[in-house]
């Protein structure tokens, strides 16, 4: 009975991160219909960022998001805007644009691969002080940092909601993800809008990054695990909603943490695809989403 | 002899009634017209009866045989064409290969397709422009390739979707000139139009939609001069040229 | 008077007919004169990429949609033939087929539902399908009875020289294999490129309502030619699996294969007739030199190459190089006053 519990929580509070990674990209999906698919990518160079960090200055990780955080934002707000935007344009009025679907996957494999060839057969973590260390409840078994990783999450993904409910540039970004022409008609600046956009939903996998070095291992091809598994919970989530990224992630966090448990461990990803393509062929636009447009 | 018959044709959107009840009939080397506003369902029926949506009641009856349910293909192939109310060229193509593709609807070997298109271009004045791309043409050029690639397909029953819309004086000419000669080729056309002009100039009958129904049925002058077409048109924008 | 024709204005004729017919001689004589195994090594790599992006071709270029799985069904055709091979005895050449056509029943089923996904889901679910099949494959030892090992893959028995067991110890031979399997495939491209369905599948690809509209119907047209697609993928499956002999999961049904495919196709130019063989004849030794260079014993490490050339070419060319090289092809016949007997329209 404690080894469920136990694996329940752990899958949530796992689940939280992937909700976490998922958050950045159903934003750039919502906003301006890209298919990021180098988004794993980022996450292995935050997650390096972190790890850099940390050993050269030892700056905690949670510490370091003050400079982690402006430094992911600037690379995704300058990868829309040089590598992102000049393809989008060219395909505007095509029904189905690849272009832009193949040029996240070369940046992909791309970013993938340099690191590969700059790093090797890295494979590191992080000591922090809190590494290991454990909370005891009764007799169910508690990781700290996945608990502290996981409050992050919550913490963020409130902000993040105020945000797009309240703030100006937030109800900007959604009116620009709803309805780019009439965004434009209003005085929104479409182009800015979309870099703003990417670049945050590159500093949420920021922060994804920092909450993850403390028990989480980096390395060159970290990022494919997560980039698939993030795809998948944006389309269980729905195309846009935070909520639904964040709901999604846990579940699959959970699946993957009880299927591991009681299963074996090599069918986590077989069980996961399978709810995938059954969500894709059964209920398309998700939990929380709407019959995509795009 | 009935060529198309629709019998109380209804559907609806969500909660949103598009066309209801609609009774409708049309013979064989007619021009018949469909009018109304903006939303009063023209084209829904169009999609009900080329089998773009299936009506949620009543039959469509296309040459003497029940087609609700048959997909745009099948239609197609039993003789009924259509063309968009936004046009749909196949825009990286050529002229002449957006139409060949509605000609392999009848042929099977690509030389055979090139001669009828190559036809139905001269006869729809294309032929000059033949090799151009489809992205480069001008609207009207582009609504007579809409209509020479239906035409390929050798419809009996031709449905023109507000085909004038965005043409100048002259042009608008120009395509009832080509919709009349469609019609001595004796093809039976069904068009919406907001372009009364055309309206008149070419329909033997119109029918009047307004909020999914059939609102009235005559000739071009009584439909346009009834109080319930002022009506129904008060308020929206519409062109009316003279004579 | 010229009579111009258009439909055989997606034959090249004239010059070009006389150059690729050299071409072709060429490469046909090239093993009577050329004796390093290396040489053979890649080019009988760049012919099997440039056969299974021809194949990938008639569904990724043709019917437009976005296929990232393919190389499940390369996967499909080397276990299905090993596998009969090794249980039966049945000699790959035929087993080869038995595979193909498992592949092409499999295409047709997964492609049933999935092409009404658009662009960017449709190529999500031939992600995950291909990781499917690579995670089905690893954790069972046995699938229907037959051994396959799970994660460790299947060895082939070795028979030295057996040509009836589509075995061959002298590289040469797989070298004319592929060469025939490559002329096959871009035989039937060619034709289909000029038939109905070929037409069919461009229009489809391009305006679904108004394909229909026009008479076709184009779930079907994406059917067939994910069939044929899927079919031609496996032959090549089972090529690899008979001139390596040895295959496991992450192997042969992996996602940087699918990925390869994909990339090389669309970077030389998804659509058209050469743009595939000409993107494999480019990158694959592009990629060899890479590996060998930067490589050292990271796997993946050449596909930085493929990355950032399919970046470049989206930024700058997304159609592929075909275009730009048919420019520079008609720029240079022009300077020499060898006037091109060719029109194009953009595609095939």
């Amino acid at each position: 009975m404690d080894i469920m519990v136990t694996t329940i929580i752990n899958g949530i509070l796992m689940g939280g991160v992937y909700g976490l990674t998922a958050m950045g990209l159903t934003l750039i999906f919502g906003v301006m219909k890209v298919i990021n698919f180098a988004h794993g990518s980022f996450l292995m160079a935050a997650m390096f960022l972190t790890y850099y960090l940390f050993q050269l200055t030892g700056i905690d990780p949670y510490l370091g998001l003050v400079i982690t955080l402006p430094l992911l934002f600037a690379f995704g707000y300058y990868t829309q805007k040089v590598l992102i935007r000049p393809v989008f344009k060219i395909e505007r009025d095509v029904r189905e644009p690849i272009s832009v679907l193949m040029l996240t996957a070369g940046l992909w494999i791309f970013m993938d691969a340099f690191a590969l060839a700059l790093f090797g057969a890295f494979y590191k973590t992080i000591r922090t002080p809190y590494k290991g260390a454990v909370l005891h409840l009764g007799d169910v078994i508690i990781s700290l940092p996945r608990l502290y990783a996981f409050l992050t999450t919550v913490i963020l993904a409130i902000l993040f909601y105020v945000f797009l409910k309240k703030t100006r540039l937030g109800r900007a970004i959604r009116a620009t993800g709803q309805d780019r022409d009439a965004a434009r008609l209003m005085g929104i600046n479409i182009d800015r809008i979309y870099n703003v956009a990417f670049g945050i939903g590159i500093a949420i996998v920021g922060v994804a990054g920092a909450v993850l070095m403390p028990f989480y291992y980096v390395h060159p091809v970290v990022g494919v695990v997560f980039d698939i598994r993030a795809f998948i919970i944006v389309v269980l989530g729905g195309l846009g909603s935070i909520p639904g990224a964040l709901l999604g992630g846990v579940i699959i966090g959970l699946v993957e943490s009880l299927v591991a448990q009681f299963i074996t461990a090599t069918w986590t990803e077989g069980i996961i695809y399978a709810i995938f393509i059954s969500v894709l062929f059964l209920r398309p636009e998700g939990l929380f989403g709407f019959k995509a447009e795009w | 002899m009935n060529l198309l018959e629709l019998r109380g044709i209804s559907k609806n959107f969500g909660g949103l009634t598009a066309v209801a009840n609609l009774d409708f009939t049309i013979s064989q080397g007619e021009i018949v017209g469909m009018i109304g506003p903006n939303g009063a369902g023209k084209t829904t029926v169009f999609n009900l009866i080329t089998g773009f949506h299936f009506p949620d009641r009543g039959d469509v009856h296309f040459n003497g045989e029940n087609t609700t349910r048959l997909r745009p293909y099948d239609l197609c192939l039993k003789g009924i064409g259509r063309t968009f109310q936004i046009v749909k060229p196949f825009a990286t193509k050529s002229v002449i290969r957006n139409v060949m593709v509605g000609a392999f609807c009848r042929v099977t070997t690509g030389h055979e397709a090139e001669q009828v298109a190559r036809e139905v271009l001269n006869f729809t004045s294309l032929y000059p422009k033949k090799d151009m791309l489809a992205k480069n043409l001008t609207i009207a050029d582009r609504k007579r390739l809409e209509l020479a690639r239906a035409l390929a397909t050798r419809p009996k029953l031709l449905l023109l979707d507000e085909v004038m819309a965005g043409l100048t004086p002259k042009e608008t000419d120009d395509m009832i000139s080509l919709v009349r000669k469609i019609r001595d080729q004796g093809i039976t056309l069904f068009i919406i139009e907001h372009v009364m002009q055309a309206v008149m100039a070419l329909s033997e009958r119109v029918a009047l939609l307004h909020h999914g129904e059939k609102i009235m049925e005559g000739t071009p002058q009584a439909v346009a001069s009834d109080e319930r077409a002022i009506k129904a048109y008060l308020g929206e924008e519409y062109v009316i040229a003279r004579g | 008077m010229e009579k111009e024709r258009t439909h055989a204005k997606t034959l090249k004729i004239g010059r070009i007919t006389w150059i690729a017919l050299i071409g072709v001689l060429i490469l046909l004589v090239a093993p009577f004169f050329i004796q390093s195994p290396a040489f053979f090594q890649l080019m009988i790599l760049i012919l099997w990429y440039a056969y299974l992006t021809t194949s990938w071709n008639l569904v990724g270029g043709f019917a437009g949609v976005l296929p990232l799985g393919h190389a499940t069904f390369a996967g499909i055709g080397a276990y299905t033939s090993s596998v009969l091979f090794i249980h039966y005895g049945l000699t790959p050449w035929v087993g080869m087929f038995a595979g193909a056509l498992l592949a092409a029943i499999v295409g047709v089923i997964i492609g049933a539902p999935t092409f009404r996904l658009r662009g960017a889901y449709f190529a999500l679910a031939t992600i995950a399908i291909c990781e499917s099949l690579r995670v089905v494959l690893e954790n069972m030892q046995k699938f229907l009875g037959f051994d396959i090992n799970g994660a460790r893959g299947i060895l082939l028995p070795l028979k030295g020289h057996s040509p009836l067991d589509y075995q061959f110890l002298d590289k040469r031979y797989f070298y004319y294999i592929i060469l025939v399997m490559l002329a096959i495939i871009f035989y039937i491209t060619y034709r289909i490129a000029r038939s109905k369905l070929g037409y069919y599948l461009v229009a489809g690809g391009e305006e679904k309502e108004a394909a229909e509209a026009l008479g076709i119907n184009v779930a079907k047209c994406k059917l067939i030619a994910m069939a044929i697609s899927t079919f031609f993928t496996a032959l090549g499956g089972t090529f690899y699996m008979q001139l390596v002999h040895y295959i496991y999961p992450r192997g042969i049904v992996s996602l940087d294969l699918s990925f390869e495919i994909a990339f090389i196709a669309i970077i030389g130019g998804r659509g058209t007739l050469l743009g595939p063989i000409v993107g494999a004849v480019l990158l694959v030794p592009a990629a060899e030199l890479t590996r060998t260079y930067l490589g050292g014993s990271y796997e993946g490490v050449h596909l930085m190459l493929y990355g950032a050339v399919l970046m470049a070419v989206m930024l700058f060319k997304p159609r592929g190089i075909m275009e730009p090289l048919e420019a520079l092809y008609r720029w240079v016949l022009r300077k020499f006053s060898l006037q091109p007997v060719i029109q194009t329209d953009r595609s095939v």
